[in-house]
């Protein structure tokens, strides 16, 4: 703890009049801000259901076994996650998860947040991608769900914030841009056919839109207890079902194709406060 | 060690160009030689699409790996702006789709029960962890995905412009045929850059004729619930 003290006010003096990221709020007192702020959006206020059952988010079941799971001398080489630097130090994670994408100077390249929890597990705590701590990235049952929802609760509320100082954070970004509205696959979609707009629905579901800043920081707000999936998912989990809806090829886990989107996304919900974890239908 | 995290946590708040010693975790795999700040923002895409092993070496219902499927058409690139096309775009992509459109000699309207089957299914062409077998059953058009047919039916959606009464409010003439046919084939001849799928065009057949006749039919047909309301 005291070892924790002393690393953060370096981190604190050379951020120094950097744009607050903003305090931790309550997943549920964001959510009911962006309500009363929106109230003609109709993607936010689309599942009454879900909107009543906030408060017992049932994902805010894995914040604490992702607690457990991050300071838990794991793997074969017995460390817990402390040492693993979100960009904000070791071990330090209130706001790291609305700064990500980001630069990472060990690995020379822009890691979103799944690919450097990866990261962490296999070069701390010894972990191959054959074992299933790494290697089942999907569902309530496994570790990097819970991890994810432990990590990004810490940033609740603050505002995203992914850098782009360095050439490559600002190269990331663009080229996810150009993803976004790249027309490709069998059927011509690119992501702004069903985000373009405001208020459209595909089928019975509302889609979040790109442009207005609050809709977009709830629809990029993952983890997120899916509802009709009864499971926690994340960003990648989302990018996966949306190519594979798009009829684009079928895409991998955390590669530097969803780092591109994942940076170009969170660019999009800039200065929005983050509901971490989110309830989603 | 706490000295050198110290060093290496303010150091990346600084986005200090160089940092050659004291990173926080030790690391074998480097960034990959590429620098990818020399590319434009277009070249970056391209190369992170198909250089880095982001997709699944998969192949398509339509034929073709999945290179084939994820490399553009002059369309599919011409539409690949922000927002609507701009006047000469549009008139470029009008008068691609209209070259490459083959009209049928004759066009009959099949059965619009079927039709509305295959409006409602949104099974077909999906890649990836789970791929569909067109061997198992047929691809359908996803219209409801995007279009209200039948305000009676739950779950149409409104990316597209309602078709509610569509056949009623314009006939069967050949005329009419002749345009849905080309809609459905390939709506950019008369709607430069839209959403909408190409089920019919040079690039490939999503739909076959006899499939695309039922859901002509249900558009069109008298008895169809779609005109009748």
């Amino acid at each position: 703890m005291f070892k924790k003290a002393l690393l953060a006010l370096p981190v604190a003096m050379a951020v120094g009049a950097a744009a607050q990221a903003g305090e931790w709020q309550d997943p549920n007192d964001v959510l009911q801000q962006f309500l009363q702020e929106n109230p003609d959006s109709a993607y936010l206020h689309q599942s009454e259901m879900n909107i009543m059952m906030m408060p017992d988010n049932p994902a805010l079941w894995l914040v604490d076994e992702g607690e457990e799971l991050f300071y838990a001398k794991r793997g074969p080489n017995n460390v817990s996650l402390e040492g693993c630097d979100f960009g904000k130090g070791p071990g330090e994670l209130d706001g790291a998860y609305v700064e990500l994408p980001r630069y990472f100077e060990d690995t020379g390249k822009v890691m979103d947040f799944e690919m450097r929890l990866v990261h962490c597990m296999k070069e701390l705590q010894g972990f191959t991608s054959d074992d299933a701590a790494v290697g089942q990235r999907h569902g309530n049952g496994s570790d990097i769900m819970k991890l994810t929802t432990f990590i990004a609760h810490q940033s609740s509320g603050m505002a995203w914030n992914p850098p782009l100082d360095h050439p490559q954070e600002q190269a990331m970004r663009d080229a996810g841009e150009k993803l976004f509205y790249r027309r490709g696959g069998a059927m011509d979609f690119n992501c702004a056919s069903c985000h373009g707009d405001v208020g459209k629905q595909i089928r019975a579901s509302v889609l979040p839109h790109v442009g207005t800043g609050p809709e977009w920081s709830k629809a990029v707000s993952w983890p997120a207890h899916r509802a009709g999936h009864d499971n926690v998912r994340s960003q990648n989990h989302r990018i996966r079902g949306c190519v594979w809806q798009m009829r684009h090829a079928g895409i991998k886990a955390d590669t530097p194709v969803n780092t591109a989107l994942i940076s170009y996304w969170n660019d999009q919900a800039r200065g929005e406060p983050a509901i971490l974890p989110d309830l989603k239908r | 060690m706490f000295k050198k995290n110290a060093v290496a946590a303010g150091m990346a708040a600084f986005a200090s160009v160089a940092l050659t010693a004291g990173c926080a975790v030790a690391d074998g795999s480097k960034g990959s030689d590429v620098d990818i700040t020399a590319m434009s923002a277009d070249e970056l895409a391209e190369h992170l699409i198909f250089e880095t092993d982001s997709f699944r070496d998969q192949e398509m219902q339509e034929g073709g790996d999945w290179r084939d499927r994820m490399t553009q058409d002059d369309l599919q690139k011409a539409c690949s702006m922000k927002g609507d096309p701009d006047g000469e775009t549009a008139g470029q992509v009008v008068a691609m789709a209209r070259a490459s459109y083959e009209a049928p000699e004759s066009i009959e309207l099949g059965d619009w029960r079927k039709g509305a089957e295959l409006a409602d299914s949104g099974y077909g062409y999906r890649q990836g962890h789970r791929t569909d077998d067109h061997g198992q059953r047929e691809p359908g058009g996803n219209c409801y995905n995007c279009h209200v047919f039948d305000p009676r039916v739950s779950d149409q959606g409104t990316i597209g412009p309602s078709l509610q009464n569509y056949g009623a409010n314009r006939g069967t003439s050949e005329a009419v045929l002749r345009y849905v046919h080309e809609v459905i084939s390939n709506p950019h001849q008369y709607f430069p850059c839209t959403q909408m799928p190409r089920f019919n065009s040079d690039r490939h057949q999503l739909l076959s004729d006899e499939q695309i006749s039922h859901i002509m039919a249900y558009l069109l047909d008298p008895e169809s619930p779609v005109n009748n309301q």
